[in-house]
Order: structure tokens, then sequence, then C-alpha cells
């Protein structure tokens, strides 16, 4: 009798698992196909997002401010004063979208036009092509590679003070051509590499140089290069050597100036905890030796040795709490001496300033700048003291 | 006017030269051990900063990350190896 009961109750057991496993197989079926549908669907749409090989971005930067101008002038010990209080004028307003388009992985165009100055220009317009793993060429409108500080360093949200040091930009033109560029590994250190043939400068009237959105003025062709070597191996250092040669003068005439420029450059940026070091410094030579070159017809003779030179330095506590962190107080002594065009001006300039950051992009500047100018020939100076508010941003 | 054909030849040689010679190059320059095992987050941390703040990862998508490494690597001079660590840590 027991051995009965038992058996019907295996029978049972059995029976109820059977019916069981077949309702869960069901609904597994069921979620199963809810789950496909869902997928399905998902991969439809994530085809449709699908980025391809190309991407089109823009970006760029914008610079508004203030400035609180007192200039005074003295002509042989007499002293006249004039005082601006401007909104972004010329002077202190950029905006500069920047477009970039990437084909694949290999090209590269940039495309930055800019106003500023009270005008519409174009900072450059290039095309890349990432022909190796350390090797890129580039053509089309650039800047060239003399020194770091138009190339990598003039930016409103980079540049740590509201003014650019003087005559460093000057030296370094954008220009039409061609160029290779690259980054290389060597063992613990690291070197770069940018060469540059373009149309090149041209000799102006006043001695000085012209370059940018000009014509070619004669056949040949202007080498620009620099080379640098990062020697510690977190690239906390950057030292670089700059040199740019080519004739300036006028092909229809005697094309027998010459423009030679040498640039020395100095990068270090190191966190000492809390505190993160910054120190940028160029000295740029500018030699041009014109004995019988023709500008616009007329026969000019000058040499010209013109010099300009800047050393930054700026800290912030980065490794600090609060809002202290984002405070970076900065300081900048610059010379520019070029007696081309002015009749033997020297100048100089100490501009301090306090920076707020309010991301890693945007920064609202409050700074200081005291300026000296001689024309030694007319026994005149100028003084100039401004104050600068500046907000900047990268876009 | 064949002097300046031969500058012109003498100019195209020393550019075709350099061209060629380049890529030798650098397949001979090496990164040492210590700095071929860098991390992107490292060598974000490193290389960024010479010029401006850090960037955050959150500013940009995955897409805009490639392109913007592109145009850091023709501005910073990165060497290649950097440039793509650097945008894969940025692109997480």
């Amino acid at each position: 009798m027991r051995t009965q009961k038992a058996l019907w109750l295996l029978v049972i057991v059995i029976f109820m698992n059977g019916f069981l496993m077949n309702e869960l197989k069901a609904q597994q079926t069921v979620v199963d196909s809810s789950v496909l549908d869902r997928i399905t669907e998902l991969e439809k749409q994530t085809s449709y997002n699908k980025p391809g090989m190309d991407h089109f971005m823009v970006v760029g930067l914008a610079t508004v401010g203030f400035a609180s101008i007192k200039n005074t002038t003295t002509i042989g010990g007499v002293s006249s004063v004039s005082k601006t209080n401007s909104f972004p004028d010329a002077d202190h307003f950029e905006f500069s979208p920047m477009l970039l388009w990437r084909h694949g992985q290999k090209f590269l165009l940039e495309f930055e036009p800019s106003f500023s100055g009270n005008s519409l220009g174009v900072n450059w317009a290039d095309v890349s092509y990432f022909a190796a793993p350390n090797l890129i060429i580039r053509a089309g409108y650039l800047v060239l590679p003399f020194g770091t500080y138009s190339k990598r360093l003039a930016a409103g949200w980079i540049d740590k003070l509201p003014t650019d040091p003087m005559g460093i930009a000057d030296m370094a033109p954008t220009d039409y051509g061609v160029e290779v560029e690259g980054g290389l590994p060597l063992g613990s250190m690291k070197m770069s590499y940018d060469l540059a043939l373009s149309n090149g400068s041209q000799l102006m009237p006043d001695g000085t140089l012209g370059a940018g959105n000009i014509t070619d003025n004669n056949n040949n062709k202007t080498l620009t290069g620099r080379v640098a070597l990062l020697p510690f191996s977190n690239s906390s250092l950057e030292i670089g050597v700059s040199g740019m040669f080519g004739k300036v003068g006028d092909v229809s005439t005697s094309p027998t100036a010459k423009g030679n420029a040498y640039a020395f450059d100095l990068n270090y940026v190191k966190l000492f905890n809390p505190i993160l070091l910054n120190i940028k410094s160029q000295y740029n030579i500018q030699d041009i030796n014109s004995n019988v070159a023709q500008v616009d017809s007329l026969p000019y003779t000058s040499n010209t040795h013109a010099t300009s030179f800047f050393a930054q330095g700026s800290i912030r506590p980065t490794g600090a709490s609060g809002f202290i962190k984002n405070l970076e107080l900065a300081g900048r002594y610059t010379t520019y001496n070029n007696p081309a065009g002015s009749n033997g001006l020297i100048q100089n300039a100490v501009t301090v300033g306090l920076n707020y950051w309010i991301n890693w992009r945007t920064v609202f500047k409050v700074g200081y700048e005291s300026y000296t100018g001689n024309i030694n020939a007319a026994s005149t100076s100028n003084k100039i003291n401004s104050l600068f508010l500046q907000f900047s941003i990268q876009l | 006017m064949k002097m300046l054909k031969m500058k012109n030849i003498s100019l195209l040689i020393v550019v075709l030269f350099f061209v060629t010679l380049l890529p030798l190059l650098m397949d001979s320059c090496k990164p040492s051990q210590k700095v071929a095992a860098k991390s992107g987050v490292q060598l974000w941390a490193e290389n960024c900063q010479r010029c401006h703040n850090t960037p955050s990862p959150n500013t940009f998508s995955p897409e805009q990350w490639e392109t913007i490494g592109m145009h850091m690597q023709t501005r910073a001079l990165l060497t290649q190896s950097e440039r793509e660590k650097i945008v894969a840590f940025l692109k997480q």
C-alpha cells in the first residue's frame, strides 16, 4: 500500500515537473522574442547614427574686455597726458571660430577666420596629411614654425595675461607654403621638428617686413624651421631653436635684400604640489640686410637688427581646495627693439595679472601693464599705464 | 636664368631628401620602456598643461576627441603614440 502511494506521488511530481518546464519554456520564448525585437530596433538606430569616416566640428575662441589707459608722451621735456576708457575695441576684442574637418584618419582641414582689429581676417587655412606615425605634411596658409608663441600660446584662453608680448608674433608671420612636422620619441627624451617652405616676407618701404595675405614678390622661397628637445621623460621642459631664411626684395628690380631671423624658446611647466609653476620665454632676432634693394621702384639701403624678448611666469595652487585652486598669478617682462620704421624705438613693458579660471577653458583676467617706449633720435618718450579686465573662452 | 633653375632644382633635391630621410629617421626613434609604459591619463596630465589647462574628458564626444586629437598633434607635435593614448583616455 505504501509502495503504491509512493508510486502515485512520483507520477504526480513527474507530471507537474513536465508541466512547469513547458510553461517556463513558453515564457522564455516570449521573452527572447521581445528582447530580439528590441535589439533589432537598437541596431537600426545605431546604424542610423553611425558617424562614418568624416567628422566636422566648430571650436574656436572669444575674448572681450575693458581697458583703462593713461598715455603720457614727453617730447623735449614737455609732457602731455591722454586717458581712454574703452570696452573691447579693435585692440582688445577677438572672435575666432575654428572649423575642423577630419577626413578619416589621414586628413585634417583647419580654418580659423577671425574678427579682430576691426577687420575680418584669417588666422590659418590649411590641410594636413598624417603621412606616417610621426610625420605630418601640411599645405596652405600656415602659421610659420618660428618660436612657439604664435602657434601655441597666443589664444586668449591660453595666454596668462591680457596682452601679447611685444614683437614676438610680429616676427612669426603667417604665409602660403608647405610644411613637414612631427614629434619623435628619443628614449626617455622627446624631440619635435617643424620645417616650412613659404613664399616669404617682403621688405616694406619703412624697412620692416610685411607678410600674410600678400602676393609673392619674388621667385625665392623662405625656409623656416624649428627643432625642439624635451629632455625630461615627463615633458616638463621644452627648449626650441628656430631659424627663418629668405630673400625679401622685389624680383622686378634687384632682389638682394635678405631677411634672416632666429628664435630661442623655453617652456617649463611642473607641479610642485600644491603649486603649478609655469615659465615661458622667447627671444627673437631679426636681421634685414638690404644694401641696394629696390622697394616700390625706389632705391633703399638698410641694415636692420631687431630683437624682441619676453619672460613670463605664473603660479596656480591647483592642489589647494575651494576657489583658491582656480586663482592664478602671472607676471611678464617684454622688450622690443626695432630701429626700422620708427627711427630707433626701444620699448619695454612689465605686466602683472590675476586670473580666475571658471573652468579649464574659461578665464577672467585682471591685468596691469606699464609700458615705456623711447625714440632716441627725437628725444621722445612714451609711457602707457593700462588696466585690463578680460574674459576669454574657448568655444 | 640658368642659375635660377639650378637653385630651384637644388632646393627641390634638398626637400625630397628630407622627405625621404624623415620616415627612416622616425623608424629608428624608440621610446624607453618607462615612457612606452605610460598610460593615457599620465600623458594627458603631462602634455596638455604644457600650453593650457588639462581638458575635462566630458567636454567633447568621442568623435570630437578624435578630431581634436589630430588638431593637437599638429600644434603640440605630440608623438603618434601619445596622441592615441590621450585620445583613448578622453573618449572613455
